[in-house]
This record gives C-alpha cells, sequence and structure tokens, in this order.
C-alpha cells in the first residue's frame, strides 16, 4: 500500500529537524532512526532536494552538501527555515502514552530495573510534551490471569525462555503444553497470549484466565515462523465448522457481543437470531445453558436437547446432596 | 485530475513558503508561486486543493495562522506560527526511542496505529541517534481499542465536550439514548470503558464501548466541564460489574472445571464451622472443595450452570439459587423438540 502524502510530510520534516541537530549521519543511521529502508531515505534527501521557497531558484531550496552523499552520508547544508521539530498532536501523544502505560503494566515487576527505568524515563518526557491531555486514556490491561501465572509469563517473555503451561480449554479438557512465548495480545473481551506451540507446531492464542499454571524452563526460545500480526482471525473457529442458529431475547444482548458470531438478525420485541461456526460443540452447550432462559430457538435442536439433558442430570446431582 | 507535483512535494513546498513568507501570503500568491498550485484547472480546483491541503497540515500539527491585513479590505493572508509549530524541548536517547518504537506498535487498530506511528517519526526527529528495540528485551504487546467510538470519545474528552450515543444495557438489553460528559476511556477487565457523568441520571457511570449502539456526536460547547480531581475509574468499573467481590463455595467433580480452578483461591487460615461442613458435604460425595471470587451474581450464575453436574454451588444462597434456575430453565428447553421452533423457516 503506497504510503499517505502526511505520513510522508512528516518524515521529511523530520529528517530536516534532525539533521539540523547532527552534523552528518550515515543513511543507514537515518533509515534505522525513521524506520524506514535506506532507499526510502534516499527517496526522501532527493524530494527534500527539490524543495523550497517561491521562485525554486538553487538559493530558494533545501540544499545538501553532495560530495557526502555521493559517500552515503546526508549532510544538511541550507534548511530554508525548517529547524524546528515538529509538535505533537493530542491524539498522537494520547496514543503513544497509553501504549507505553500498558506496555509497563503488561510486563510489570518482569522488567529488569534498568529497562523499566528507560520506560519510565520516556514517558515522563513524553507526558510532559503532551500536557494535560495525556491522562484521558487508561490503559490497564493486565487483569486476567493468576498472579503467579502472570509473573511467570511476563518474566519467560522478558528473558525468552520456553514456558510449561498447563491450559484448560472451552470444552473444559486441560492438557500439558511446552510454548514458546511471543507476546501478549489483549483482544475485546481477555487478554491472551500468543505462543509458538510445540505440540502443535503452529502459533496459538492462549487465554491467561484458563492458564492453571506456568513454568518458566531452562531453554530458551527459538525461533518460529510467526506471522508479525495476530489477525483477528485467530479468535474465530475455522470456516469449516458447522453452521448454527440460535435465536435468543433481548436480556442475552452480550452473546452477540461477546461471542464471535458471523451474523446478528435482529427480531421484533427486541429478539435477535445469531449465525455462528462451531467446531467444538461442548463450548456451545456450555453456552447455550448460560442463556437457557432466554433461548427461543436452536439449529440444529439437537445442542438445546443435549443441554437440557445435562441440566437434568445436575438437578438431580443438586438433589443428592446431603442438606447443607 | 493530472497534476506534475506529488501531493507529498506540494504540502511540502507549502510548508516552507508559509514559513519563509515575511509577513502573510494571500491564496493569490500561493496559487501563483507554490510549486503545485499552477497545476490546477479553476480558482474551484484551487480553493478545493488548498482548503484539503490546509486541514491536511493542520491535522498533522502545523498551525496555520489566518491574517487578515487592515489595509486590503476583507483579503486573508496565511502563514506559519513558528513558535506553535515547535515540539517542547526534550532530547530522548537511543534506548528510550527503542522504547517508543515497541510502544508505537501497540495498537492494532488502524487509525490509532497511524496516530502513534506519526508521533513516533516526529520524537525520531529529536532523538540522539538509532534506538535499540533490544532496550526492552521482548515483543511489543497488542492491543485494539474498542472499536469506532474510541475516536470521536477521545476528542471529545480533549475538548470537554459531552456525547450522546445509543446504548443498551446488558441487563435488560433495553436501548436508550445516553448523554454523557465524558472523563477518561478505560481498558480494564476485558473491555473498554467511557467513564463520564450522565447527565440523565446526574451521577458517574461506566459505558462499555461494545454496548453503544451508534457513534457517540459531541453536543454543546467545548469546555462545559471539569474531571473531578479524585476520580476513581476502577471503582465505577467495578461497580458497573456487580459491587463487592463475593466467594462462591463450590463442590466440584474432581479434574473438571479446570477454568475455575484456575480462579480458586486457597481456604483462609481458621475455618469456620460454615466451612467445615462444606468441607464435609463436598467430601461426602467425592468432589473438591472451591472458592472462586465474583462480583456479579448474574455473570457467576450464568457461567456455573454451563458446568452442568461438574460444579455444584454450596453457598452463598442467592448464588445456589440463581443457578437452580438457570438449571430449570435448560432443563426445560427439551420442549424445543416439540415445538417447531419460532424463525426456523428460511423463506
Amino acid at each position: 500500500m503506497a504510503e499517505r502524502a502526511p505520513d510522508r510530510l512528516v518524515r521529511l520534516l523530520g529528517i530536516v529537524a534532525f539533521l539540523n541537530r547532527h552534523e552528518s549521519v550515515p543513511v543507514a543511521e537515518l533509515a534505522t532512526t525513521f524506520g524506514v529502508s535506506a532507499r526510502q531515505i534516499l527517496e526522501d534527501v532527493d524530494t527534500l532536494w527539490v524543495s523550497g521557497t517561491p521562485g525554486y531558484q538553487h538559493s530558494d531550496l533545501i540544499d545538501f552538501d553532495a560530495e557526502a552523499h555521493d559517500r552515503g552520508v546526508v549532510r544538511l547544508t541550507e534548511s530554508r527555515g525548517l529547524t524546528r521539530p515538529l509538535r505533537l498532536g493530542t491524539r498522537e501523544g494520547v496514543a503513544l502514552i497509553a501504549a507505553l502505560r500498558a506496555l509497563r503494566d503488561l510486563l510489570g515487576s518482569a522488567l529488569p530495573i534498568e529497562q523499566a527505568e528507560v520506560v519510565d524515563s520516556t514517558l515522563e518526557a513524553l507526558t510532559a510534551a503532551v500536557g494535560d491531555a495525556s491522562g484521558a486514556v487508561d490503559v490497564h490491561l493486565a487483569t486476567d490471569g493468576r498472579p503467579d501465572v502472570q509473573a511467570a509469563v511476563q518474566s519467560a517473555l522478558v528473558s525468552g525462555h520456553r514456558l510449561r503451561l498447563e491450559y484448560v480449554n472451552a470444552a473444559d479438557v486441560t492438557s500439558g503444553r511446552d510454548v514458546d512465548p511471543i507476546r501478549l495480545v489483549t483482544g475485546d473481551a481477555h487478554t491472551y497470549l500468543q505462543a509458538w506451540c510445540l505440540r502443535a507446531r503452529d502459533e496459538r492464542l492462549f487465554r491467561l484466565d484458563r492458564v492453571l499454571s506456568a513454568d518458566v524452563l531452562e531453554e530458551l526460545v527459538e525461533p518460529h515462523p510467526v506471522p508479525a500480526e495476530p489477525g483477528s482471525e485467530v479468535f474465530r473457529p475455522e470456516a469449516s465448522a458447522e453452521q448454527v442458529h440460535i435465536t435468543l431475547s433481548a436480556r442475552a444482548r452480550w452473546v452477540a457481543e461477546q461471542v464471535p458470531v458471523d451474523a446478528v438478525q435482529e427480531l421484533p420485541d427486541g429478539d435477535f437470531r445469531i449465525s455462528l461456526r462451531v467446531a467444538d460443540g461442548t463450548w456451545l452447550r456450555h453456552l447455550i445453558a448460560q442463556v437457557a432462559a432466554d433461548v427461543r430457538a436452536v439449529e440444529p435442536v439437537q445442542y438445546a436437547l443435549d443441554v437440557a439433558e445435562t441440566a437434568e442430570r445436575a438437578l438431580a446431582a443438586y438433589g443428592a446432596l446431603p442438606p447443607a | 485530475m493530472p497534476t506534475t507535483i506529488p501531493p507529498t512535494e506540494r504540502l511540502l513546498d507549502l510548508v516552507i513558503a508559509l514559513v519563509n513568507t515575511p509577513n502573510r501570503m494571500t491564496k493569490a500568491q500561493i496559487r501563483r508561486s507554490v510549486a503545485g498550485y499552477d497545476a490546477a484547472a479553476s480558482v474551484e480546483a484551487f480553493e478545493r486543493m488548498f482548503e484539503r491541503d490546509k486541514d491536511a497540515l493542520r491535522e498533522l500539527g502545523i498551525p496555520i495562522e489566518t491574517v487578515t491585513d487592515a489595509a486590503h479590505g476583507d483579503d486573508v493572508g496565511y502563514r506559519v506560527d513558528l513558535d506553535a509549530y515547535a515540539l517542547s524541548p526534550i532530547e530522548l536517547t537511543p534506548a528510550q526511542h527503542g522504547v517508543l518504537s515497541l510502544a508505537a506498535r501497540f495498537w492494532q487498530d488502524h487509525s490509532l496505529a497511524r496516530d502513534a506511528s506519526r508521533a513516533l517519526t516526529k520524537l525520531s526527529a529529536v532523538t540522539s541517534g538509532p534506538g535499540s528495540e533490544e532496550s526492552v528485551a521482548v515483543l511489543a504487546p497488542r492491543a485494539r481499542a474498542g472499536g469506532d467510538a474510541f475516536l470521536p470519545l477521545l476528542d471529545a474528552i480533549q475538548h470537554a465536550q459531552a456525547v450522546t450515543f445509543g446504548y443498551r444495557a446488558a441487563s435488560t438489553g433495553e436501548e436508550r439514548v445516553r448523554t454523557v460528559e465524558p472523563w477518561r476511556l478505560v481498558a480494564s477487565r476485558g473491555g473498554w470503558y467511557l467513564v463520564g457523568r450522565d447527565r440523565d441520571r446526574a451521577e458517574a457511570r461506566a459505558f462499555r464501548l461494545t454496548r453503544m449502539t451508534s457513534a457517540p456526536a459531541a453536543v454543546g460547547s467545548r469546555r462545559a466541564f471539569g474531571v473531578p480531581a479524585d476520580l476513581d475509574p476502577r471503582a465505577l468499573i467495578d461497580s458497573h460489574h456487580g459491587g463487592a467481590e463475593q466467594l462462591a463455595v463450590l463442590a466440584v467433580r474432581p479434574e473438571r472445571a479446570g477454568a475455575l480452578r484456575a480462579r480458586a483461591v486457597p481456604p483462609t487460615d481458621g475455618a469456620g464451622p460454615e466451612d467445615l461442613r462444606f468441607a464435609a458435604i463436598a467430601e461426602s460425595v467425592g468432589r473438591d472443595l472451591l472458592r472462586v471470587p465474583y462480583r456479579a451474581v448474574t455473570r457467576m450464575a450464568e457461567e456455573l450452570s454451563g458446568y452442568g453436574d461438574a460444579a455444584l454451588v454450596l453457598g452463598p444462597t442467592e448464588l445456589r439459587t440463581a443457578v437452580l434456575q438457570r438449571l430449570g430453565a435448560a432443563a426445560g428447553l427439551s420442549s424445543l423438540a416439540e415445538e417447531p421452533a419460532s424463525g426456523a423457516s428460511d423463506g
């Protein structure tokens, strides 16, 4: 995708401001600083070189040292007044500050002191630059999961060690897995550990509040082919799974929000019908049982009948309890 | 519309021209002399192009001032105010720059990701050298912000301006328009919340962003309210979830209900007579005794009824009653087999 003009403009202005403060800078160093390729930096320099004040004669233009340029070094000789670094927009500052706070929160006490200090000092400098608005967004993500699990996960992430997890899935099946942790991901409803599962030989998301125990192993994590972005599709069951429709009354609205549904159809009187794909029947039966009083219809109906039978068994088990 | 000068270069030349102009530049001067604008086919095309560019620059934080000149009547001119332009004087170390590079990749949402990455580019200009991400040796965590409502709410918070939005209450499913003075956006308990003052109820409330049924729209004037100094957003969100924490006492079949076991807390020291009685009941039916914290009875009962006979509630009574009610309702689902399900026809 082509870069948007405003984003490139911000970098062009940033490069001039940076070069105002640094005498001669190798192209490679500029590329690292601004997070783009060396080729992009050369294109940016070419663009700057032909820009300037109206008239656009040689003396009107931004200028660089041509000899240095031939050696792969950028030296600014005329900035045409663009000497100052551009201020942060409030939203820009808030987005970065909230992210930094979350970073500190999620990695918590697991960071070595000198790294934690860098995060804190960065946060301080940025908060000062943004001012009053910096508190508008408050990110507090590390709420899921047992404290000992959180601590182990954080420590493994920071130190790059393999983890042994005891994990219970949505179908209430517990298993042990060795994983190489990648990062923590906060979705709309839960915090997940994104990790390479050695048993599945694939990337998996583990819901933090379903991790029963986590032990940091001696082994260091190995490199794995991991996609850069955890896509939203990882939260959804595969498309080949069975299609199920459930009609619910308005009170069970949260289902449409919290369950990955394919479609929601609004019906009269606030009723609604969700369509979803289910790879795991146990999970679906859990869901139906949770909202039983608000269930109007289930297709296929067998799922509802299974739930009714399970409930009968549970009622019988309650009946068999000795009186309290 | 064919232009010989790409938009980035036109914007750059406009900034340079407006920074360097001794007093101001009128639109006519800009059209005549700034590279890229001469390509506009007509006055109207130029006006559209210039308005768009002005908005784009202001969006980036470049303050374009309007200067009217008394000697020239209504004639409007423009310039860039260098003092307002500049970042407050900070200097980042390479390590700090590395941390910011990580933080900039935190947001998965497109618009926030762009804001953060633009901020990083601006801050790169005041770095003493390229940062090393090794400084925090871990891949950045990621988060998604609360959907389309997030940015309008953020803007309203910054302007201290009230918002209205449709909101569907979780408990009743009822949808109603709310007018709220927005104070903070908070990510907590697995979701995004707006914390603010509900004007109709005249009290502080937390609103879950996913339950908003229409995009928040700003209403009334800016700087219309202040945020309480003693604001405790977490407490508001907790009360949104049903108040104080309680302990469910459960008799759980061995090796079942792992997710509940993960949240269980150890028994408190010095078990009272009630604890001993619960322990005895669980043991008599060959089950483990678990204590699991919860806040909202409704939510907890929904979850527990999903476990069927794997997890039985011994206390508190309120929770046990709620679960038994749900099990009764679930047992009633057997009637769906006899009736033709409503909405089942595909016609």
